[in-house]
This record gives structure tokens, C-alpha cells and sequence, in this order.
């Protein structure tokens, strides 16, 4: 089965120079938890989740600690996060996507969902223009 | 590709009621108890992107949608096979309302809300996305009544960027969305006359009042104008020719003329964009709006059912 028999076939994604306050409201909104990013012409060039976010949003050294009680209080967190609302997303999104063409195998979508930890994958046509997106339900909703 | 632009789309809520009750006192009964009702994404770009989708030709629908309401047109559009590409807004999208009394069925009650307030940066964000998509598209169409926030001008600008990116242009309107638009030169024009009949001051309730309508527009530079007429014989005037749309169909079979006018747009530009002459794409459009407006849930779905329906419809030059 090809990924655009099961891919939903939504065009939302955001501009690299959208502040991240609007990328959260979109978030929001269309109750999703990651965006693709795309150029003037359409093309994938980065991806945004709400993970990137909250990663924006903490000190650099909470990665470094063993449990999340050592994280500092939610007012810090607010406080950075409020100090990168107007900040463009490019600054946080991933320019390493991972995504599939429309034309690829359903399992290859399973196979990086997995291998790569995504809940949902953007995907391609032949030029590189974004058509959809593929989620871990979409996959699982085929297999029963 | 075929792009459509809803600026304003509703869910719309359908009931069927054996009759409706309109009190006009205190003491008179009131409540209309429906037999059944449905709910289905409405708009006019919507409803052709729904045809197209039919037809099994490739769409994206655009336009704005906020809440629970916008969602709800989002997943049927999907559901569907519509291609959504939508900008997200704070405010609700609306729902209208249609009462189909038994026996009166072609004579709709419809109640529409006011669109939701668009904001400056919310249309922002859509111009940049229509502009992405004007990379991809063919044709685009534009239909509907405009939210609140959006000025009149906002057809005008959509088709002077299409127009400048070689793309082609439907536009299904009314009042000054519609007469600020006509500059810029779009390449169809059918005129929405459901809320008022009339256009630039001339009444569009005549064959003579359409045809003067009419040539007015084509004199600045539209290719095809469609008018409503009689229920079921749309005229169309081109620079070349003007022609009647005659069918063969009683106007009480018509039950659900809600839409039929988005399918006759939407059979026409399958049909036209497929290679065919004007005649016959406008005759493969007038039978899908007929079946549509006869009720054949997704009519559209049997390209067959639709050319057997184009036996009857034929058209008459004037």
C-alpha cells in the first residue's frame, strides 16, 4: 500500500519567519503537535513540534538532569517561554526532517515512525512539495 | 490542479419537516418538530471542491476556519478526498441553516450566520499560502460571501494575483465582491442572485435584464458569464455567443437547490479542463447541477449517470 493511500491530505504547515507565539496558537487549533515548515515554492525545509518548543523553553542543562523534580518551576519555564514568542520558529525547527514521498510503501512510513521515534511524518511529491502527512494512527488504522 | 477559496464556509444543518410552523402570535403553535436532518460542509468553493472530488479530479480547498464548527468541515472535507489547505482563525466557524418543507422542497428556507471576524494577520497568512498554491493551480475558484474584516477588495486582489501568475479564474459572488472583482478581469463570472437578483442596479429577473447584466461584464474582459434563470435554464453570455440552457426537468423535482449551482461550475470545469468545447462542458454542467438539485447524493460520483442526463439538456442560442 502506497503512503498517499493512507496519508491525510492536509496542506497546513508554517513559514520559517512566524513567530512562535502563532505557531502555538495553530498548534492549538488544529490540535497537532508538530508542523512542517515549508519555502516560498512549497518546499519541506524544516519541522516544528511542540517538543522543539518546550526544549526552547528550558534552561540548556535540564537535559543534563537525572529526574524532571530538578526541574526549576513552571514560572521560569513561562518566563523563557514568553521571551521567544515573538522569535521567528526558524530558530527552533529541525532542518533534518523526516519524511516520505507519496509514491513510497506504507511500511517504509511505519519503518521511520519507529526507527526515528515521530509521531507523524510530512509527505512529498516528486518535487519535494509538501502534500500531506502521514500519523502513527493513520498506519495503525490500516494494519486492523 | 483546481484550487477553491471559501472565504466564509459554514457547516450546514439540514431539516426536513412535513411542515413549518411560523407563529404569529403567542398563542399560535411554534415548534417544528424535523423529521430528519443532516449536517455536511457548505460554501461555495467548498461545494465545487466537493464535486471535483467526486469526479475523482484533484482540489485543494482554501479559506478560513476557526473552532470546533471549523474542524468539523475540515475531517468531512478529508473524508471527502478534498485536499484541505485552510488558515486557522480565532473566531468560530459559522453554521447556516435550511428547512426543506415536504412538497415545497425547491422553494428552501435558508438562514446563514455572519462569518466569523477575520483579522489583518490572519488574511496575511492566507495570502501567503494562496500565493504558494497559485504555483500549482490551473484554475482557482472563488466563491462565497466575504467574513467579517475582509474589505470588498478581496476578490479583486485574489484574481489580479491569479491572473498575473497565468492562472485562470472562477468567481461565484454577489454585490460589491463581485463588481469590484470584474477589473481585474476574471475568466467565468456566475453571479450569486439568491440574496438580491440584481446586478450593478439592473434587475436579473428577465432574459433581457440578464443579457444586458451580462455583456456589460464580458465587455471588460470576461471570457463566460452564467446567470441563474428560471430554476433550470441558466443563460451564458460570451463575446462570441449567448445561449439558453434548456432541460427537460420539472422544477418541483428539484428538492435540493442548495449546491446545484457550485455543481454546474464544478461539472464544467471538468469537463472543459478534460478538452471539451464550451457547449458540452457547459452541458455536462447543467446535468450534474440537476442531478444535485434532484437529490442523487453524490451524484457526481457516476460520470455516467451524468452524461446519460446530458441527452436532455440542450442549448438554444439567443
Amino acid at each position: 500500500m502506497k503512503v498517499r493511500e493512507i496519508m491525510t491530505k492536509d496542506l497546513l504547515s508554517v513559514e520559517r519567519d512566524v513567530r512562535v507565539r502563532d505557531l502555538v496558537f495553530l498548534f492549538a487549533s488544529a490540535d497537532v503537535s508538530g508542523l512542517p515548515v515549508v519555502d516560498d515554492d512549497g518546499l519541506l525545509v524544516g519541522f516544528i513540534s511542540e517538543e522543539d518548543l518546550v526544549r526552547a523553553s528550558l534552561p540548556r542543562y535540564v537535559e543534563m538532569l537525572p529526574r524532571a523534580s530538578f526541574i526549576p518551576d513552571v514560572g521560569q519555564v513561562g518566563k523563557r517561554l514568553a521571551a521567544i514568542a515573538d522569535d521567528p520558529i526558524e530558530k527552533y525547527m529541525r532542518r533534518d526532517v523526516v519524511y516520505v514521498h507519496a509514491e513510497d510503501e506504507s511500511l517504509k512510513a511505519a519503518h521511520l515512525m519507529i526507527r526515528k521515534g515521530v509521531r507523524t511524518l510530512p509527505v512529498v511529491d516528486g518535487e519535494g512539495r509538501l502534500v500531506g502527512h502521514v500519523k502513527r494512527i493513520d498506519v495503525l488504522e490500516r494494519l486492523l | 490542479m483546481i484550487v477553491t477559496v471559501t472565504p466564509s464556509p459554514a457547516v450546514n444543518r439540514v431539516y426536513w419537516v412535513d411542515r413549518l410552523k411560523v407563529g404569529l402570535s403567542q398563542r399560535e403553535e411554534f415548534l417544528t418538530r424535523a423529521e430528519r436532518s443532516a449536517t455536511s460542509a457548505g460554501g461555495k468553493g467548498i461545494s465545487v471542491s466537493l464535486v471535483l472530488a467526486h469526479l475523482g479530479m484533484e482540489n485543494v480547498a482554501m479559506g478560513f476556519v476557526g473552532g470546533h464548527t471549523g474542524d468539523l468541515l475540515l475531517h468531512e472535507l478529508r473524508g471527502e478526498g478534498v485536499t484541505t489547505n485552510f488558515t486557522w482563525t480565532k473566531e468560530e466557524t459559522r453554521t447556516n441553516v435550511t428547512v426543506l418543507e415536504r412538497g415545497r422542497e425547491h422553494i428552501p428556507v435558508q438562514i446563514n450566520a455572519p462569518g466569523p471576524e477575520v483579522s489583518e494577520r490572519e488574511v496575511d497568512r492566507f495570502l501567503r499560502r494562496y500565493r504558494r498554491m497559485l504555483l500549482r493551480a490551473v484554475w482557482v475558484v472563488l466563491g462565497g460571501s466575504l467574513p467579517q474584516g475582509v474589505g470588498p477588495q478581496f476578490y479583486h486582489t485574489l484574481t489580479d494575483e491569479a491572473r498575473r501568475a497565468g492562472v485562470k479564474v472562477a468567481l461565484i459572488a454577489s454585490g460589491e465582491p463581485l463588481l469590484s472583482a470584474l477589473s481585474a478581469r476574471p475568466n467565468l463570472v456566475k453571479p450569486d442572485t439568491r440574496e438580491n437578483p440584481t446586478l450593478d442596479g439592473i434587475d436579473l429577473a428577465s432574459q433581457e435584464g440578464i443579457l444586458r447584466a451580462g455583456r456589460a461584464i464580458v465587455n471588460q474582459g470576461v471570457d463566460t458569464v452564467i446567470v441563474s434563470h428560471e430554476v433550470t435554464g441558466d443563460i451564458v453570455i460570451t463575446p462570441e455567443a449567448e445561449w439558453i440552457i434548456k432541460t427537460q426537468v420539472s422544477g418541483t423535482r428539484l428538492v435540493e437547490l442548495v449546491g446545484a449551482d457550485a455543481a454546474l461550475l464544478a461539472g464544467f470545469l471538468f469537463r472543459f479542463e478534460g478538452g471539451a468545447r464550451l457547449e458540452e462542458a457547459l452541458r455536462f454542467g447543467m446535468a450534474a447541477a440537476v442531478l444535485s438539485a434532484e437529490g442523487e447524493a453524490r451524484c457526481c460520483r457516476n460520470r455516467g449517470r451524468i452524461e446519460e442526463e446530458m441527452a436532455r439538456i440542450s442549448l438554444e442560442r439567443l
